[in-house]
């Protein structure tokens, strides 16, 4: 076997030539969010300055939606945006280590509540309160319930965006038909209609219990029906021992008794809401009911359309014979919200504010969201619903938004993350029935104040 | 180790023992077949199907006909970038672990000073640290280098974990070359730099192929690293592009299937060109 | 040309100059020698290890500056039954997954050791498990076993049709399951190259006196395989510590925290939950472990190497 002579310059340029190459991938690589010039630039021409980056959601509706949007705004020369779609779960996870890293997009995506809150602590977002002070007319485009999430000691961090959403029952009317049966209006009737379906071979309710803020909407609802806003209230103000409140483990023990009476579909500790299997279930037949968000609606809609006209029953949650809430109370995401990172360059920030006010919401915007099967949180949508095809569903959203006496949001978006990271993990216990009522409220009184 | 090619197990019915065949021994390997082949199969088959036939038709069935689209589906979502990606990341690590393990090993076998020793004891500590343990500090230092999110901040970390592993194994192989060989070329006057690469090099080579493949497989198939380290969609590597097709194609099993063929294809040819280095390699290395 | 030596040697014999070594003069090329890998090493591997001690006492929560907080995160991962549940997990799962690799890639590694021809072909097929990244193997057999869409729906099967990821003792089966079919070729890789080398004549000499094949089994092969069992179980076992890719894609740790073993936990507890300081106690406590179990293992087995196996002869 020949040895190759190597000479000490030719190993000396390989090594070189190696590690330059993987330093060159850090150059090749180093286009983070803000660099300009992408596939989604436009003809703007002269005046418009800078780009701006822009993070959101994949799924249908939102996701193209957003794109026509951006599209649009990048025509109209104040600026570029490039977006980037993530999946939800994903996305919750690589939203913090990018403003962790300084590399949080120019406009972050959210949920408003404690997350956000963490955000405006630390630093990381533009107290925006000022600016819109400053601009008239900005602040009414918005429907006024939707500022709440977002503002933290009288001051605002971000704008409401996209649609809001309400957590609805939807049925599968074909399998009520077939069984006989009525929609629930109460707690026993549901609890009844569960021997109903199991007896027809058919699942009561899908879920998709490995997201577990699935599985959290059902504890949301039943504390919310029993024990009235306040006692979340006390949780929310930090309250010592606020979750051994009576209501709270009567909910705890509702939910286990669904559980316990195979309320739900095999295998749901198991089915992501991310892949919308859950939403299959449903409109394959395979379970009658689910309790789930408003935008699954549009979802089910591209996916089968059929099933979501001829199929389709939609209610709010049933009351709760003896329980102090409002049946009319509602449960979810109020709106989602863009905030403005307080890393970003000046240029890029004004980029933002331009969108927000000649990008956001424009009428095709609105059209189009309510085409979609949603209720944007823009003013000017009130009057548009009844043209839709979807107006029925439309409106009843909007008619619950609205005339809802409390809009309870979602705990783990209203809670700190290490406090929904627990409450996210002890409600999959519950479910999992590992763990009692007592033993949730006792592991979660020791989250209180983190 | 000239009697390794003759030796035969005793489980097996083979050409030297005589006797009856191992009936038991033989049953039990198609099981094991079976157990590999199954799986297999479903995904190669569903990656042929099309959505609504995959929700209606019995999982282990031929699709007749069988139908591309999935695969489609899967090209137009840039899989070829990401392939692109993890070329690029395995590459870049894979070329300088063996380079600069190569001469870290051939220093500690042939030299003697405190810092060799200390050194070596830095790269058998090494192994036994887990990778994922020291995530965090890693996502700090790179982004604080300003490397975040970029495929550089994957190579960096790859070739440090793949050093200890690499050294441990060529320097054991280094360490039974005579010390006659080195001696002689010491006569005609050579220096150690050129032992080095005109001696050990070629006679590594089998460990070299070993440390090659376990590193680029390691690399090629990491995860965690590209998770946290890395954020927008053109940085992706394979693994990590199976992750987010799941969720993308959610129900649309066959297009998260035939995602999966396609990212195991390139390595499938590899093995059926290399099967044969791949495997002597891999046992030459670890083998007693 | 060089004879093939165990990895577990190199661990235990120390260094010392070959006959013959480099001149002095040479030494500090030597030196230099070893430098690019060992900056490498210490720039991403060593100082991370002292960042995770130092991140230890911190509560950074990923996106406020780092502050000093003391033995709060300690206090915090030390009282939390999580911990103790994710670190009973990992070495269940460890000891579980070698329990049930090894006897098998040692019986593969055997039979497909055997001469025949088809046996090369088996092995040929065995080996693809291991072609696909971790990743791929999670997603694919987590379509493969949805109770609903997957394969046992499909073919009707109710026995099969069990909620294999959503019950906590189900989905630990499977998790085990998962990682044994797709490591179990790789240690069945490492046995054959260690049967091939057992030399013909012991087996012969064992022939004539009247040993059936099982006692063949127990008394020959076993024991010549000794640093092949040793080699395996240790690349299993400090693997198995960091399991990491496949349970996450498969199960999330879920359901619960059946699955959700140190390396896991660490994860969440950081990036999901944002508390740094008490994921990196979590990390050192991984990375004690592992330093305990590689030591542990080479000191168990690694006596007297250099004895030669051919006694007897």
């Amino acid at each position: 076997m020949t040895s190759p002579i190597t000479s000490r310059r030719s190993f000396l340029g390989l090594a070189a030539a190696s590690t330059l190459g993987a330093f060159g991938l850090a150059a090749c690589g180093t286009s983070g969010p803000a660099q300009p010039g992408g596939a989604a630039s436009a003809t703007g021409g002269g005046g418009g300055g800078g780009t701006a980056t822009m993070w959101g959601l994949t799924g249908k509706p939102g996701e193209s939606i957003r794109e026509s949007t951006v599209e649009a705004f990048n025509k109209l020369g104040k600026g570029t945006i490039e977006v980037t779609s993530f999946q939800n779960d994903p996305y919750k996870a690589k939203i913090r280590t990018a403003v962790g890293a300084g590399q949080a997009p120019t406009l972050i995506f959210g949920w408003g509540g404690g997350i956000l809150k963490s955000y405006a602590d630390a630093g990381q977002v533009d107290d925006l309160t000022s600016w819109i002070g400053e601009t008239s007319g900005f602040k009414d485009k918005f429907l006024p319930s939707t500022w709440g999430a977002a503002t933290f000691d009288k001051k605002i961090y971000a704008v409401p965006i996209q649609t809001t959403q309400p957590i609805l029952m939807y049925y599968n009317k074909t399998l009520f038909e077939k069984a006989g049966a009525q929609l629930p209006a109460t707690w026993d009737d549901v609890m009844n209609l569960v021997g109903v379906f199991n007896g027809q071979k058919v699942a009561p309710f899908s879920l998709g219990g490995q997201s577990k803020w699935t599985s959290m909407m059902w504890l949301e609802y039943l504390l919310d029906r029993v024990g009235g806003p306040e006692v979340f209230d006390a949780i929310f103000a930090k309250k010592a021992d606020a979750w051994s409140d009576p209501a709270v483990i009567e909910a705890c023990t509702k939910t286990q008794d669904l559980v316990k009476a195979n309320g739900f579909i095999k295998g749901f500790s198991s089915i992501a809401a991310d892949t919308n299997a859950d939403q299959a279930l449903l409109y394959t037949g395979k379970a009658a009911m689910m309790l789930h968000g408003s935008w699954v609606y549009g979802s089910m809609k591209s996916d089968n359309p059929n099933f979501v006209a001829n199929s389709l029953e939609i209610g709010n949650f049933p009351s709760v014979s003896g329980g102090k809430g409002d049946p009319a109370n509602i449960v979810g995401n109020p709106a989602n919200y863009f905030s403005i990172s307080a890393k970003a360059s000046d240029t890029e920030k004004e980029v933002a504010k331009a969108y927000f006010t000649d990008g956001l919401f424009t009428d095709t915007e609105v059209q189009a969201w309510i085409d979609a099967g949603q209720v944007p949180v823009a003013s000017s949508a009130s009057s548009k619903l009844s043209g839709s095809a979807d107006a029925k569903f439309l409106q009843l959203v909007f008619d619950l938004v609205s005339k809802a006496p409390n809009f309870q949001q979602s705990w783990d978006q209203a809670l700190s993350p290490a406090q929904a990271e627990a409450l996210l993990n002890n409600i999959d216990k519950l479910f999992l029935l590992e763990s009692s009522p007592e033993q949730f409220a006792s592991a979660m009184n020791a989250t209180i104040g983190k | 180790m000239t009697t390794a090619v003759t030796s035969v197990p005793a489980r097996t019915g083979g050409t030297r023992v005589k006797g009856r065949n191992n009936y038991l021994g033989g049953l039990f390997g198609w099981i094991w077949l079976a157990i590999i082949i199954v799986p297999i199969y479903y995904i190669v088959v569903t990656s042929l199907k099309d959505q609504g036939a995959y929700f209606t038709s019995n999982p282990l069935s031929l699709p007749i006909p069988p139908t591309m689209t999935a695969y489609q589906q899967v090209i137009e979502a840039d899989i070829g970038l990401y392939f692109l990606n993890s070329v690029i990341v395995t590459v870049g690590t894979v070329i300088p672990v063996v380079l600069f393990g190569f001469i870290a090993s051939y220093a500690i076998v042939r030299g003697n000073s405190r810092f060799l020793r200390f050194s070596r004891g830095m790269f058998l500590f090494g192994l036994a640290i887990p990778l994922q343990a020291t995530i965090i500090p890693i996502y700090l230092i790179i982004t604080r280098i300003h490397m975040y999110d970029t495929l550089g901040a994957l190579v960096l970390p790859s070739i440090a974990f793949g050093v200890p592993l690499t050294v441990l194994i060529l320097s054991t192989f280094l360490r039974d070359v005579p010390a006659e060989l080195f001696e002689s070329m010491r006569m005609d006057g050579c220096t150690e730099w050129q032992m080095a690469w005109r001696l050990a090099f070629p006679l590594t080579r089998p460990a070299i192929v070993t440390v090659s493949i376990y590193t680029g497989l390691n690399v090629w198939n990491g995860f965690l690293f590209p998770l946290i380290l890395t954020q927008s969609p053109d940085k992706r590597v394979m693994p990590l592009a199976l992750w987010a097709f799941q969720g993308e194609y959610s129900v649309n099993i066959p297009a998260v299937l035939a995602a999966v063929v396609l990212a195991t294809v390139p390595i499938l040819v590899l093995y059926v060109v290399g099967r044969r280095q791949l495997l002597s390699g891999l046992t030459a290395g670890f083998g007693k | 040309m060089a004879a093939i030596t165990p990895v577990t040697q190199a661990v235990e014999t120390t260094v010392g100059p070959t006959p013959g070594a480099a001149a002095p003069g040479a030494k500090t090329r030597l030196d230099i020698l070893v430098l690019p890998a060992l900056a490498f090493f210490i720039a991403f591997a060593f100082i991370p290890m002292i960042g995770v001690l130092l991140l230890s006492f911190t509560d950074w929560d990923g996106i406020s500056p780092i502050t000093f907080a003391g033995w709060e995160s300690w206090a915090q991962v030390f009282t939390d039954p999580g911990t103790y549940h994710a670190l009973w997990l990992t070495i269940a799962l460890m000891i579980i997954t070698w329990a049930v690799q090894t006897p098998i890639s040692l019986l593969l590694g055997v039979f497909v050791a055997g001469h025949q021809r088809y046996r090369a072909a088996l092995a040929v097929l065995y080996f693809l498990p291991l072609l696909l990244s971790s990743a791929a193997v999670a997603i694919a057999f987590k379509s493969l076993l949805d109770p609903n869409f997957g394969l046992a729906a499909g073919l009707h099967l109710p026995f099969l049709a069990q909620d294999w990821l959503g019950n906590p003792t189900l989905a630990q089966a499977t998790v085990v399951f998962v990682i044994a079919w797709q490591f179990i070729p790789f240690h069945t890789l490492i046995y054959q190259g260690g049967v091939r080398q057992i030399p013909a004549s012991m087996y012969e000499a064992a022939q004539i006196d009247g040993a059936g094949r099982v006692r063949q089994f127990f008394s020959i092969t076993v024991p010549q395989l000794k640093y092949t069992i040793i080699t395996s179980s240790t690349l299993m076992l400090v693997g198995a510590l960091t399991y990491f890719d496949l349970i996450f894609v498969l199960t999330q740790g879920g359901p619960g925290d059946a699955t959700r073993i140190l390396a896991l936990d660490m994860y969440i507890t950081g990036f999901q939950a944002n508390q740094m300081g008490a994921a990196s106690v979590i990390a050192l406590i991984l990375v004690v472990f592992g330093l305990a179990l590689t030591y542990g293992i080479q000191r168990l087995g690694g006596r007297d190497l250099s004895a030669s196996q051919m006694e007897g002869m």
